[in-house]
């Protein structure tokens, strides 16, 4: 069974038809790549997941719970992480404070705060810091910090690599790949050669709906397959 | 089938006007005739308010007199319906059609009736008692057009919640300044009156005599044996000449919603940086939507100088007066243009219904007919009576019950009455009305 | 005719230059400094409520002065009620005390009260709504209070003298100390003041929903996906806001340039928007600094305007002044992050 399953999926922001019918299977343990050009409805399709834009139509399962029509903070406390686009820290907050905010249970943010900094021990180094004076790659860890002491089980990644330098991707790919071990992962990536090697299985989207999908082994980021929906 | 938006009284265009009253394929009509069915509406809602001191002479000497004295607005609180609705009028041309919460709006309604004033008491330079009243009308308009220029140049380059505190703040400014400037007069705080001219200000043509009414409720001139029946008391003369001048107004405003300048004013309101993007100087068309409200509300209090003949800084300039004509809006719907002034009559009506002013309409003498002595003076609680309670709850306080209903208009009536039926039947009424007459 | 305008200038300014010195001798400037800091106190307290509310929920919230009337009558209702003749000094602060903690309960609850049944249903509407909706309760709840107000024959208008007289004749005296004269009354709000900023920095700093309200001022929607009912978040800081404006309005009850009237609601409205846009819409910290920016002002130009100008608006008037000019100058206030009109 899978663990999150998208089926049919509509999204319209305003008039806008973004989704167009998304059919999405995840199961436990992977980790799932959304490919595609810019616009085409990956983000959208993690933000339907959280209910963040409701759907107008179609069904979302998690565990086989539908999804549709909760509310976000119910969503996300079923243990669904989101680490977003351009990472969305409270930048007035500390380190600290942006980590405890994620932790579910008051009582247990010690803790949290302790396993955070051992994953991350350069969070540790400027935890009084506020976010807002994190390099990119110290905010990219702390989102992910951020996924990870909210007990989730399904993480969703979307475009973690954005406006990162390449030693620091490769960094972050360590640290996704570290958390896979032991959450599932959902990654919106168009950094190609990235998702491949991260990911299990991927889908290629292409205005509003799948069009491909398939396992990464069989293919590789030269592949036509993949290159005529992405950008030139 | 009318198209319907998820921002009403973006139906209110030209084209829609247009578009639904073509004659029947193969007919031609004469331009009147067009422009006649175009109009129904307007002509029948012009005509109701012109026959309206008449029907309520008649309705008052009649054997129900009791009913409609209690409810129907007196004549000389419909002429502050005109003027005060042609005031909500303008903060709906610019609030509603572009979006820009003017709060600050009081500040030109009272500028246009402090000039009045002053400029009547020989305070400034060139003008003086003399200057026909439509002149020093027009001479306040443009004042408050250099005003809103001014206000608007600082206040435009912000949006939303922002552009709304600081017109707020502008006003206010002016409001202490009036308040506490002794040049307007030796008590600021008790307003101003006119001194410098015992007889009523003219509407009219200038210089030409006979095409002159002066209005004002004492100093109107009464009209007897018009059209050799007719006879108009001088309050009754103010509500037509006031009227008239509202009129004109509203149908300047109209014509420029409904023209390409008004066009762009509602595409700033729907989205305005897709209105920027497409190449519309969208700061322009804000100053000059603004230049425009103002204009006319500066007209709005002019007339208010000109009936009541005296103003404070409390009834021109405070916040508040603003408020009245938000309300207004809200009531009769914004971005309607007509709306407001329906709202500010049912706003009006209600506060005179419920007003503690002597016998002169209003629910407890009402009441007092009809149910009889005995049961006003029934005790309901610790000795107060049911006239009483009628007095202490509900006489002079309006503004509780419009402020209750205002609420709920928010919430489950967001597009004000006007709005909601244009939502209805899809379109303005008149176009609606005119298919009708197809 | 040139010589004559020359000498009346000069004796304009020299009468200035006269009132400067006077202006900025230790006494008269220690004086205003108290003034200006009890002004102060009074505006943290009065703006504070506006100031969370808007930046966690981008809600402009126009009934704010009322709830600050609505509080002010609570109170000195409590006062006049407790307090007799006889009573001590100490009595009546306690007394003063207690009314403080019953008035925050009550305005907290109807707060909360308001937040859920009139502002949540419409919080998906453009915010212009919520100004108007916050417009109409402001012009019921005034009426309202008015009707009240005088059916107990209390004239709504002029303050209540009734609840004036409640305070401890300790405080409506003045203290001399080090060439300063100070009013008891203006040395206990300042004291009121720092009280209130403290326990609202604590609350924001250090508690588990000050943590999530500093962070939804800042991204909502990131923190409802972090797990957190945003919504409960949003009816606590409202009914907190709320709160703290009845509790303003208690300490308003007591100082005769306020007073507990119907008319208290405007009068509060305005200095709070001014205070929490030059601040910052959405910081306390920038509402704190303006306020003492405003309070400053207000006692400086109080000071110019009983000393050398005739001209009883100067204080509103330049304060309005200084609105206008951070609007066209830094429009999001001294500490505003960027130009938040809603959510």
């Amino acid at each position: 069974m899978s663990l999150l399953s998208l089926s049919n999926v509509h999204t319209y922001y305003g008039e806008s038809h973004v989704l167009e019918g998304i059919d999405i299977d995840v199961h436990e343990g992977e980790v799932v790549a959304l490919i595609g050009r810019n616009g085409v409805g990956k983000t959208t399709t993690l933000r339907s997941v959280l209910q963040l834009t409701q759907p107008r139509d179609g069904s979302i399962t998690y565990r086989g719970e539908e999804l549709v029509g909760l509310g976000t903070h119910e969503v996300a406390q079923r243990g669904l992480g989101w680490i977003p686009e351009e990472r969305r820290m409270f930048g007035q907050l500390t380190v600290e404070e942006n980590i405890r905010v994620a932790v579910p249970d008051a009582g247990d943010e010690a803790a949290a705060l302790d396993q955070a900094f051992e994953t991350f021990p350069d969070l540790e180094s400027r935890r009084d810091a506020d976010a807002s004076d994190l390099s990119g790659g110290q905010q990219q860890m702390l989102a992910l910090a951020r996924g990870l002491v909210g007990e989730n089980d399904l993480l969703l990644v979307d475009e973690p690599s954005e406006g990162l330098a390449p030693l620091i991707v490769d960094a972050v790919a360590d640290a996704l790949n570290a958390a896979a071990e032991h959450t599932t992962i959902l990654l919106v990536e168009q950094n190609l050669p990235l998702a491949l090697d991260l990911a299990d299985r991927f889908y290629v989207i292409d205005h509003g709906t799948v069009v491909d999908s398939g396992d990464t082994s069989d293919v590789t980021a030269d592949d036509d397959r993949l290159r005529r929906y992405l950008s030139a | 089938m009318a198209i319907s938006s998820d921002t009403a009284n973006s139906s209110d265009t030209a084209d829609e006007t247009t578009a639904s009253t073509l004659p029947a394929a193969g007919r031609t009509d004469a331009w009147y005739v067009q422009y006649a069915r175009e109009h129904v509406l307007h002509i029948a809602v012009i005509a109701f308010l012109a026959a309206y001191p008449g029907i309520y002479s008649l309705l008052v000497n009649s054997p129900v007199s009791a009913e409609f004295v209690a409810v129907l607005p007196r004549v000389e609180t419909m002429v502050t319906v005109l003027y005060f609705g042609l005031f909500a009028m303008s903060f709906d041309f610019i609030s509603g059609y572009t979006g820009y919460l003017s709060f600050g709006h009081a500040a030109f309604y009272g500028t246009g009736a402090y000039f009045v004033i002053l400029a009547t008491n020989g305070k400034f330079p060139g003008v003086g008692p003399e200057t026909p009243f439509v002149a020093l009308l027009v001479l306040g308009g443009l004042l408050a057009v250099a005003l809103a220029i001014v206000i608007g140049a600082l206040s435009f380059r912000l949006s939303g919640v922002y552009f709304a505190m600081i017109t707020l703040g502008f006003s206010q400014v002016l409001y202490v300044f009036v308040r506490d400037w002794s040049f307007v007069g030796s008590a600021p705080r008790d307003g101003i009156a006119v001194t410098g001219k015992l007889s009523g200000f003219q509407i009219g043509v200038p210089g030409v005599d006979a095409l002159n009414l002066a209005i004002g409720q004492l100093t109107g001139d009464a009209v007897e044996g018009f059209l050799g029946v007719l006879s108009f008391t001088p309050t009754e003369v103010s509500y037509y000449m006031v009227g008239l001048v509202v009129l004109v107004s509203y149908f300047a405003m109209q014509r420029i919603i409904h023209s390409p300048f008004g066009r762009v004013m509602i595409a700033i309101r729907e989205n305005e940086e897709r209105a920027r993007a497409i190449g519309y100087d969208t700061f322009r068309y804000k100053l000059g939507a603004f230049a425009i409200s103002a204009f006319f509300a500066g007209i709005a209090g002019g007339l208010l100088a000109g009936f009541k003949r005296s103003v404070t800084p409390e009834s021109g300039f405070y916040f508040l007066v603003a408020g009245d004509a938000l309300l207004a809006s809200v009531l009769g719907g914004f971005g309607t243009l007509a709306g407001p002034l329906y709202g500010h009559l049912f706003d009006e009506t209600v506060r005179e219904f419920l007003s503690k002013a002597g016998g002169g309409g209003g629910l407890l003498p009402y009441l007092r007919d009809h149910l009889g002595a005995n049961t006003m003076a029934t005790e309901l609680y610790n000795g107060l009576t049911v006239a009483e309670a009628i007095d202490t709850f509900l006489n002079g306080h309006a503004a509780l019950y419009v402020g209750i209903l205002f609420v709920l208009f928010v919430l489950y009536v967001p597009n004000g009455l006007l709005g909601t039926l244009r939502d209805r039947y899809g379109g303005t009424l008149s176009t609606v009305v005119a298919r009708w007459f197809q | 005719m040139n010589g004559l305008v020359l000498l009346g200038d000069a004796l304009v300014l020299s009468g200035f230059v006269d009132a400067l010195v006077d202006f900025l001798g230790p006494s008269n400037l220690g004086t205003v400094l108290l003034d200006g800091l009890a002004k102060a106190a009074l505006y943290v307290m009065i703006a504070s409520g506006l100031t969370l509310v808007f930046g966690l929920m981008g809600v402009l919230n126009f009934a704010h002065g009322s709830l600050t009337m609505v509080g002010a009558y609570l109170g000195g209702l409590l006062l006049v009620l407790t307090a007799g003749t006889a009573t001590g000094g100490v009595t009546r602060i306690l007394l003063f005390l207690l009314a403080v903690v019953t008035v925050f309960a009550i305005l907290a609850a109807v707060g909360g009260l308001l937040e859920v049944g009139l502002i949540r249903p419409i919080y998906d509407r453009p915010p212009l709504y919520q100004i108007l909706l916050t417009f109409g309760v402001t012009l019921a709840l005034d009426e309202f209070v008015r009707i009240v107000v005088s059916f107990y024959g209390i004239q709504p208008i002029s303050e209540w003298q009734a609840a004036l007289a409640t305070k401890p004749a300790a405080l409506s005296q003045s203290y001399a100390f080090a060439g300063v004269s100070a009013r008891g009354l203006a040395l206990f709000q300042i004291l009121f003041g720092v009280a209130t900023i403290v326990a609202i920095w604590a609350f924001l700093t250090k508690t588990r929903y000050g943590l999530f309200v500093r962070a939804g001022s800042e991204d909502g929607e990131m923190l409802a996906a972090l797990g957190v009912d945003v919504q409960r978040v949003f009816t606590l800081v409202f009914a907190l806001g709320t709160g703290i404006a009845g509790v303003a309005g208690v300490l308003l009850a007591w100082d005769p340039s306020w007073g507990a009237s119907v008319p208290l609601a405007a009068e509060t409205l305005l200095p709070a928007f001014v205070v929490v846009i030059i601040g910052g819409l959405g910081t306390f910290r920038g509402t704190v600094v303006a306020a003492g920016i405003v309070g400053m002002t207000d006692a400086t130009m109080t000071w110019w305007f009983q000393n050398f100008v005739d001209f009883t608006g100067l204080p509103e008037m330049t304060i309005f002044l200084i609105l206008v000019l951070t609007l066209v100058w830094r429009p999001q206030g001294l500490y505003g992050v960027s130009e938040v009109g809603g959510h």
